[in-house]
């Protein structure tokens, strides 16, 4: 009875996170769109949110390597898990209330191994699936998305440069409608997919699922269903980060940031790599803007975003594993979770009740 | 434990290349399709027939390779 009470809880966690990662991601898919007046605001959002529905249908390679790559599942409880998304959600809401596009993959991650770590030590930990499917590409895929877009912003200047810029600019706007949606495709892919691994990890941890099972449909759908209604909702806040802080674009541009994040997200998510959407598409941005005129790019912006994506993993791990603790004290029973999720929403509803009442969001660095 | 071994080489090689092929292939093709749309509607008004026709079907047909890169694209990664 007390394990289904700690597996409900952490179903209902799992898919609030899905939801904030939605949120908060939802800046990621539309805000080159919103930008560059290629998309109304309330249409791209509207697209992105059907998009990343059906886009986390398409593949289960990421949910896999969640729920068995990076913690060994066989020593992992539903507690644990537990505590690992209070970890992401927490981080994602503090990333959220400053303005910062942080990645949520990398909050989820590092809540877990942070919770992980605190109830059953660092040999629980799979060094090799941490580094190598997680560590490793999160380094690499920014850096493949700021190439891809800065060499095709540079070859299609050169085909269309000498064309009138009225049509090639409403060209590149319908064009963005194709490399929008493609890119809302492949964050449903990989985003949701992460939420479905971690539900899946704490079934078989509740002994409802078997070592290594896939995602059944239920939680495919639940996940997906999130990470939409997420993403419906918006981050209106870090919309206008990526969308005009980081530099200003034209519509070749967004089509080319697009199209490099759509094609880094998708490869990647065939492989079963949890990268961060946010990352690759901010490197993207910032390839187009780099290629064109590199003081193009606001690098201190740039600068404030790398430093919440070194400070991700750690941070969420430091929370996941604070939670782990504070759980602990009531017992290894459904106490805990239940009074750290009263607190956890107490916390939540004063945050945004104090948005609600200051207004204005709370402004970037930039410099 | 050495880095080589951790790291997934074969699947982060073709990662990278799929991402430069796509990203950097369809981004050039579909620039050829703005190109040959806005050359269309140059040589049109020019009353140059045959060669607007050229550039009109070098536009209609970049257009289509990149829509079917994307179907394609989309398959494969459905495969796995």
């Amino acid at each position: 009875m007390s394990s289904d009470v700690i597996l409900v809880l952490v179903i209902g966690t799992a898919l609030a996170f899905d939801f904030t990662n939605g949120f908060h991601d939802t800046a990621n898919v539309v805000a080159t769109s919103i930008s560059t007046g290629a998309a109304r605001p309330q249409v791209a959002i509207a697209a992105a949110s059907l998009l990343n529905f059906a886009g986390a249908f398409i593949s289960i390679s990421v949910a896999a390597t969640v729920a068995s790559d990076v913690v060994d599942a066989g020593a992992i409880t539903p507690t644990i898990v537990f505590a690992g998304l209070i970890g992401a959600i927490a981080w994602n809401l503090v990333t959220w209330y400053f303005g910062l596009p942080s990645s949520s993959s990398h909050a989820l991650i590092g809540g877990v191994v942070g919770s992980a770590v605190a109830a059953e030590g660092f040999q629980v930990v799979i060094a090799e699936g941490l580094l190598g499917k997680v560590l490793i590409p999160a380094v690499v895929a920014p850096l493949l998305a700021f190439l891809v877009a800065g060499a095709s912003i540079g070859l299609s200047y050169r085909i269309v440069g000498r064309q009138r810029p009225g049509i090639v600019s409403r060209g590149f706007k319908y064009g963005q409608v194709l490399s929008g949606g493609l890119l809302a495709l492949a964050h449903g892919t990989n985003d949701a997919q992460k939420t479905m691994g971690v539900i899946t990890l704490a079934l078989i941890a509740n002994g409802s699922l078997g070592a290594g099972a896939n995602p059944p449909v239920w939680v495919i759908a639940s996940s997906a269903a999130a990470i939409a209604l997420g993403t419906y909702s918006g981050g209106w806040r870090i919309i206008k980060t990526t969308g005009t802080r980081i530099i200003k674009m034209d519509a070749a541009q967004g089509f080319t940031s697009q199209g490099a994040g759509a094609a880094v997200i998708l490869a990647s998510t065939h492989f079963g790599f949890p990268l961060s959407t946010t990352h690759v598409i901010n490197g993207g941005v910032m390839g187009a803007g780099a290629a064109k005129r590199l003081s193009a790019v606001r690098w201190g912006v740039a600068g404030n975003i790398v430093f919440a994506w070194v400070l991700t993993l750690p941070a969420a791990a430091a929370i996941g594993a604070l939670t782990y603790a504070i759980t602990s004290i009531f017992g290894s029973g459904a106490v805990g979770p239940v009074v750290v999720t009263v607190l956890s929403l107490g916390a939540i509803g004063g945050a945004f009740a104090r948005r609600a009442r200051t207004g204005a969001p709370v402004p970037v660095q930039s410099g | 434990m050495s880095l080589a071994t951790v790291v997934e080489t074969k699947e982060l090689i073709q990662t990278v290349i799929f991402a430069l092929v796509a990203g950097i292939g369809v981004t050039a093709i579909f620039s050829v399709g703005i190109w040959g749309a806005a050359r269309f509607v140059d040589l049109s008004q020019e009353d140059r027939r045959a060669a607007a026709l050229a550039a009109g079907v070098a536009a209609a047909v970049a257009l289509l390779v990149v829509m079917a890169a994307i179907v394609v694209g989309v398959i494969v990664m459905t495969s796995k």
